[in-house]
């Protein structure tokens, strides 16, 4: 399956691959190959735990747990911190969704590995300077986790899940998501080409 | 019925714990391997020039899709114990237009940006700064957006619902969804590439 | 056909697969089937004695008034009952039609009666088939006459309880109630009981007319 799919990989058209390292990088896999995979293991989540994948939940415990630490008051006072924090009896980070994304940070880890594209380098394209993209990718990051928060749910949590669930808001979402992204491509262009 | 085995009690939720790890490598996994590691394979979906998100994403939804249901018509899944989001249609499409602003901008989502880091793309952390910082603005903003927040609420609304169709329809409409975008994308991809030819 | 098959290609042939497993789908019935029933008897016990299992007339009061619709409102009374006054928003359900009630399972539910006895037996039989949000608004619909449409402020009330009350007379004028100050709570019933009849008249078309201003926005 995997050499079918690295095959198949190698015919496609050039641009499409990635040409920053210099180490020689196994090419990515069948997008197709990898969405089943991707799509099996969400099947796996629903089957064995009744919910889906998720992100931004993880660092929503992260941010409130640290909001708490500083100032208590603050956080308890706050219901949308309160609600991460929890209420004392068990510790915030015993959570499915923070242990998940550790297991993503190692599966991510893993893959890299295997296909030896684990190298210390900043994603950008060739017109924009490493300090502007690190600008870039802070404000993006902020305004994706504000967006998340809003949606109740990031890429995974909302899209794909609820996408798989047939979630009318999920679906709403998805699409908004595209919008936005596609509205501000241009904006961007200079970053990425 | 015996599944979701958690729901039905088969483990305990330290077990589910364990479990979460699993099932968050499998998910790492195959995000790096579909190349969603790389900040510009991400963006490259909204200039046409490589549509792997959309291909990723769409066949993870059909096959999850597929399998959530053939397993409940089967009597293996109780889907009714399946945690389906409840709709807040309003908060949704703004927070999506929010978030896929900066996913543009930043070049990955949360998921994306953890494999990114772990497979050591520096700018991938610094956006997970970001996302840190843009969840403390919204904790901050909380109780003055918290009306917004929690309006047009519809409850647990699903697609079938919406449109008064069988489950089953919608199922295949989006599978015939899914296929057309496909076969678009590849013919964008083509045409894209033909168009950088041309130009070199 | 094996010919064909191959000559599909990989792409082809998961996309055939896909379009076969999603045109069974249009004649394969609906997913959400499951009539599963299991009690745990030691979590239910445990949520009656952590008073989880309930929902304050306040906090329901509150959430009506904020407009919200994520939660279900039963009313598991009679027909009767029901026509003569039900609180906003709330549906009618018989416990016997209980189990084919369209429902969720991840849905915030909140059950009342007359004093809660049958919302206690549909309290049991719902968290038996694993309706987990299920509540019963305390003191039923009784105490919903007695804090919420009908407040009173006794003699000898200190200014802390009397600040309360002033909200209290607002929550009550909402939902058509009045409130009042003084007298002995054995007087209660034969005062308040006439003025029952009015906000019947008004809440369902105010119900009606707020429900159909929410969906639209779809």
């Amino acid at each position: 399956m995997a050499t079918n799919a690295a095959v198949l990989e190698s015919t496609r058209p050039k641009a499409a691959v990635h040409t920053a390292s210099k180490a020689t990088p196994q090419p990515y896999m069948n997008s197709y190959l990898a969405g089943i995979g991707l799509g099996l293991v969400l099947l796996a989540a629903f089957v064995i735990m009744g919910r889906g994948l998720g992100a931004s939940g993880a660092f929503s415990t992260l941010v409130s747990s640290g909001v708490a630490a500083i100032a208590p008051e603050h956080a308890a006072g706050n219901p949308f911190y309160s609600e991460y924090v929890g209420d004392g009896t068990t510790s915030p980070f015993k959570d499915w969704l923070v242990f998940e994304v550790i297991g993503v940070f190692l599966g991510g880890f893993l893959s890299g590995t295997l296909s030896g594209r684990v190298k210390w380098m900043v994603e950008k394209g060739p017109s924009i300077t490493t300090r502007k993209r690190f600008y870039f990718a802070f404000l993006g990051g902020g305004l994706m986790g504000f967006g998340a928060k809003l949606a109740r749910g990031c890429t995974s949590g909302q899209a794909l899940t609820g996408g798989a669930l047939l979630g009318a808001g999920s679906w709403a979402f998805m699409m908004c998501v595209f919008a936005g992204a596609y509205a501000f491509a241009y904006l961007m262009r200079r970053q990425w080409q | 019925m015996t599944a979701p085995f958690f729901k039905f009690g088969y483990f305990s939720e330290d077990i589910g714990l364990v479990l979460a790890i699993v099932i968050g490598i499998g998910f790492g996994f195959f995000l790096e391997q579909a190349g969603f590691g790389s900040g510009r394979k991400l963006a490259a979906q909204f200039y046409f020039t490589d549509m792997t998100v959309l291909k990723v994403m769409f066949t993870a939804i059909v096959t999850a899709m597929l399998g959530v249901f053939w397993l409940g018509v089967a009597g293996v899944l109780d889907l009714s114990l399946v945690y389906v989001s409840p709709t807040y249609l309003w908060p949704q499409i703004a927070g999506g237009l929010v978030l896929g602003a900066g996913f543009v901008i930043g070049g990955y989502c949360p998921g994306t940006s953890c494999v990114a880091v772990s497979t050591g793309k520096a700018d991938a952390l610094v956006y997970l700064g970001g996302i840190l910082a843009g969840i403390f603005v919204f904790g901050e903003l909380f109780p003055a957006i918290e009306e917004f927040y929690i309006s047009s609420a519809y409850g647990t609304l699903t697609l079938p619902e919406v449109f008064h169709l069988p489950y089953g329809v919608v199922v295949f409409a989006v599978v015939v969804m899914a296929i057309g975008a496909f076969a678009a994308a590849e013919w964008g991809e083509r045409k894209m590439a033909q168009k950088k030819e041309n130009k070199t | 056909m094996k010919n064909f098959l191959t000559l599909l290609g990989l792409r082809g042939r998961l996309a055939a697969m896909a379009i076969v497993f999603g045109a069974l789908a249009i004649v394969a019935g609906d997913p959400y089937t499951g009539a599963h029933a299991s009690v745990d008897t030691r979590q239910l016990a445990l949520d009656v004695f952590e008073e989880k299992d309930h929902t304050s007339t306040e906090q329901l009061a509150g959430w009506i008034i904020e407009g919200r619709n994520d939660f279900r409102l039963l009313d598991v009374r009679t027909e009767q009952e029901y026509a003569a006054y039900h609180i906003p928003g709330a549906e009618l359900v018989t416990i016997a039609g209980l189990a084919e009630y369209p429902l969720r399972r991840n849905e915030k539910i909140v059950l009342y009666s007359e004093e809660g006895i049958h919302a206690a037996q549909a309290w049991f039989l719902l968290r038996a088939k694993e309706f987990s949000g299920t509540t019963i608004l305390r003191g039923g619909l009784e105490g919903w006459k007695a804090t919420i449409l009908f407040p009173r402020l006794p003699d000898g009330a200190g200014a802390e309880e009397k600040a309360a009350f002033e909200r209290k007379k607002l929550v009550s004028a909402f939902f058509g109630g009045s409130a009042s100050v003084g007298g002995t709570a054995s007087a209660t019933p034969s005062v308040e009981m006439p003025k029952l009849a009015m906000p019947v008249p008004k809440s369902p078309a105010a119900q009606q007319s707020g429900a159909k201003k929410k969906k639209e926005g779809c």
